[in-house]
């Protein structure tokens, strides 16, 4: 099974869009929620990977989560490492590709290392949010 | 200019076992450093030993990744290695990536982005990883700074803002010479990684270390899952020689060979037991630990043929318990794995274990078994490298016995081979004879450097108790050539010729 695949990372997933949701306030939209925790990955992924890395890392993270939600195949990611061609339908199922870029991180530097470097970028977020463990009270 | 006013240069550990006393003690704080060689040899894992010794969150190590290996990928393998402290990760370590700056902008644009990362962070070790790719020429073709510039300038900002800097770099020998970056550097540690028949040695060098002595020479470093291990070739020994007031003898656990050596081996002095196959060469190594072991004198077996439980089984089987002293820790049996060993990890694993045990007495059981279980490309240093170890280990004061099969020739007598004679004090010869139709054993002292001793020749026999050294062979001619004459016949065929004449 992939990283990606795992209930706990799903929930990570879920998680992060929902901390952003609630963050930038009601008139957010998942597609905008999307790009935002994107945006936030952007800056460690591409200090550990460089420009063009973060945006292979994130093309190869949306085909992996286009052949699991084809609703996502408008989706591209631009040279620039953003994301084009999101639609309000297919938002709903941002979380697999953020599932998936995780699921990356954590094939290519384990879960510890991924973890730290979550922490690091929702410094806000505490603790019990950022983890692989199952929060059953949600 | 007096030791007083004398700047004091502070010296880092380097994390990597043994290469603090390569270097002299440590590197040179502030140092602008280049880590040399081909791929593969080691380069950024020691690179990262250093920073993860060293790095605070107060003065953290920034890390800069240019267009070679990726950060991603980098904290991939090396967090497999036991040094790697993932809690240092973006706080005490920080890796940035330079790619961008150096395609957009050439080497001003690195120069820039590494000065405000500097200037932002307060860091007390930097790395450029690969310093190689940034000077590419085809990278900073048209634009305005040059290599030199730059590499000035780079040095210029890293000493002013009290960095320890590493630049790593896939190089080769060639490029030494009128190479900017190997003039501005202050140390020069350059890595090696030479194939030999089916085995590969890794070896270093410190070509170039400013303010401090380092040990010169090529060093042979290990990488295992605690990643560098560097083994100095004098293993800081060299100058530490023990001197003896007075001259101790220390027993073989044979007293009539105690008494054939003019009372024991002198302590401190390397012994060579020559003789060929099964003539008791290792069971006389044997009885000299276990009559180390019963006055108090810990000791230590390397042995390359046998493991440790069979070793002391065998020893048991002359009535000699090893295992006891072995599980005490009074006595430790080195086995190391065969084949790709280097003389100067053999002298590690005997210092460690004389730390441990307080070791006075070694064996080295066989001086043939050790070259085998040595590399190819040391086998050929070996005599080198023996006398290195042995000059190396007297000097702090162990005595050391080695055994040595020698061919058997029936025409003549050799001391040893691998002419390593000279680097014996004292040489114990044994070998088979022909003596009334039997094949019989003798053994005779034939070299003690500090002291008188016996010239006899003695026949022995192995038995369960040990050796068992008898009288002198007083009826016989010719014993060291193996075929003697009984001095009877010859007196007989002497009168026989006499009458003829």
């Amino acid at each position: 099974m992939r990283s990606a695949d795992a209930p706990t990372t799903r929930e990570l997933a879920q998680r992060l869009l929902t901390h952003e949701g609630v963050e930038t306030g009601p008139a957010i939209t998942d597609m905008q929620a999307v790009c935002r925790v994107c945006d936030k990955l952007r800056r460690p992924l591409t200090t550990l990977a460089g420009a063009a890395g973060f945006r292979s890392l994130l093309a190869r993270a949306l085909t992996l989560a286009k052949q699991e939600s084809p609703v996502l195949s408008a989706w591209e990611v631009q040279a620039d490492g953003s994301l084009q061609g999101l639609n309000g339908e297919a938002a709903q199922s941002g979380g697999v590709l953020i599932a998936h870029l995780i699921g990356l991180m954590i094939t290519f530097i384990g879960e510890s290392l991924t973890l730290r470097l979550l922490h690091d970028v929702w410094l806000d977020l505490p603790d019990s949010e950022i983890n692989f463990e199952r929060n059953e009270s949600k | 200019m007096n030791e007083q006013s004398k700047v004091k240069i502070k010296q880092l550990p380097t994390g990597v076992p043994g290469l603090d006393e390569i270097l002299g003690g440590g590197l040179p704080e502030f140092s602008f450093n280049i880590i040399a060689g081909s791929p593969g040899c080691g380069k950024t894992t020691l690179a990262h030993q250093f920073i993860f010794a060293n790095a605070t969150v107060e003065r953290p190590a920034l890390y800069f990744t240019v267009l070679g290996e990726p950060a991603l990928k980098m904290l991939r393998y090396q967090q497999q290695f036991t040094f790697f402290d993932a809690a240092k990760l973006n706080n005490a370590v920080r890796f940035v990536n330079l790619s961008q700056d150096l395609v957009e902008h050439g080497l001003e644009g690195v120069l820039e982005e590494i000065s405000r990362q500097v200037e932002a962070a307060n860091p007390s070790i930097v790395v450029v990883d690969s310093f190689r790719t940034v000077l590419r020429s085809e990278l900073h073709e048209g634009k305005d700074m040059a290599v030199q510039t730059f590499v000035q300038q780079l040095a210029l900002l890293l000493t002013s803002w009290e960095a320890t800097t590493f630049l790593i770099g896939e190089y080769s020998e060639s490029e030494v010479r009128d190479n900017p970056v190997f003039t501005v550097a202050d140390g020069l540690f350059w890595l090696f990684q030479q194939v030999d028949r089916n085995s590969v040695v890794r070896k270093m060098q410190i070509m170039k270390l400013r303010g401090q002595a380092s040990v010169p020479g090529l060093h042979t470093f290990r990488i295992t899952e605690a990643g560098l291990q560097a083994f100095s070739r004098t293993l800081g020994l060299l100058g530490q020689r023990k001197t003896f007031t007075s001259v101790k003898r220390l027993s073989m656990g044979i007293p009539a060979l105690d008494e054939m050596m003019g009372g024991g081996v002198p302590e401190g002095d390397s012994l060579l037991i020559a003789g060929s196959s099964g003539t008791g060469k290792s069971l006389i190594a044997t009885q000299f630990l276990a009559a180390g072991i019963r006055a108090g004198e810990p000791g230590i077996a390397a042995v390359f043929e046998e493991r440790p439980n069979e070793y002391t089984a065998r020893a048991s089987e002359f009535g000699l318990d090893l295992q006891t002293p072995l599980a005490e820790g009074s006595l430790e049996v080195i086995y190391l794995r065969p084949l790709d060993l280097s003389v100067d990890e053999m002298m590690q694993e005997i210092l460690d274990a004389v730390k441990r045990t307080g070791a006075k007495r070694l064996v080295i059981d066989s001086l043939a078994g050790f070259e085998m279980a040595l590399a190819p490309a040391f086998r050929a240093d070996f005599r080198e490298s023996l006398y290195r170890m042995i000059f190396a280990l007297t000097a702090i004061g162990i005595t050391i016995l080695s055994t040595l099969e020698m061919p058997e020739t029936f025409t003549e007598l050799l001391f040893s081979s691998y002419s390593i004679s000279f680097l014996t004090d004292d040489i114990i010869r044994m070998r088979y004879v022909e003596i009334d139709g039997q094949l019989s054993q003798i053994m005779m002292v034939v070299k003690m450097r500090r002291g008188a001793h016996s010239r006899e020749i003695r026949q022995y026999q192995i038995t369960t108790e040990g050796i068992v050294i008898g009288e002198r062979l007083k009826n016989y001619v010719d014993l060291i050539t193996g075929i003697p004459q009984p001095l009877a016949v010859l007196r007989s065929e002497d009168q026989l010729l006499n009458r003829k004449v």
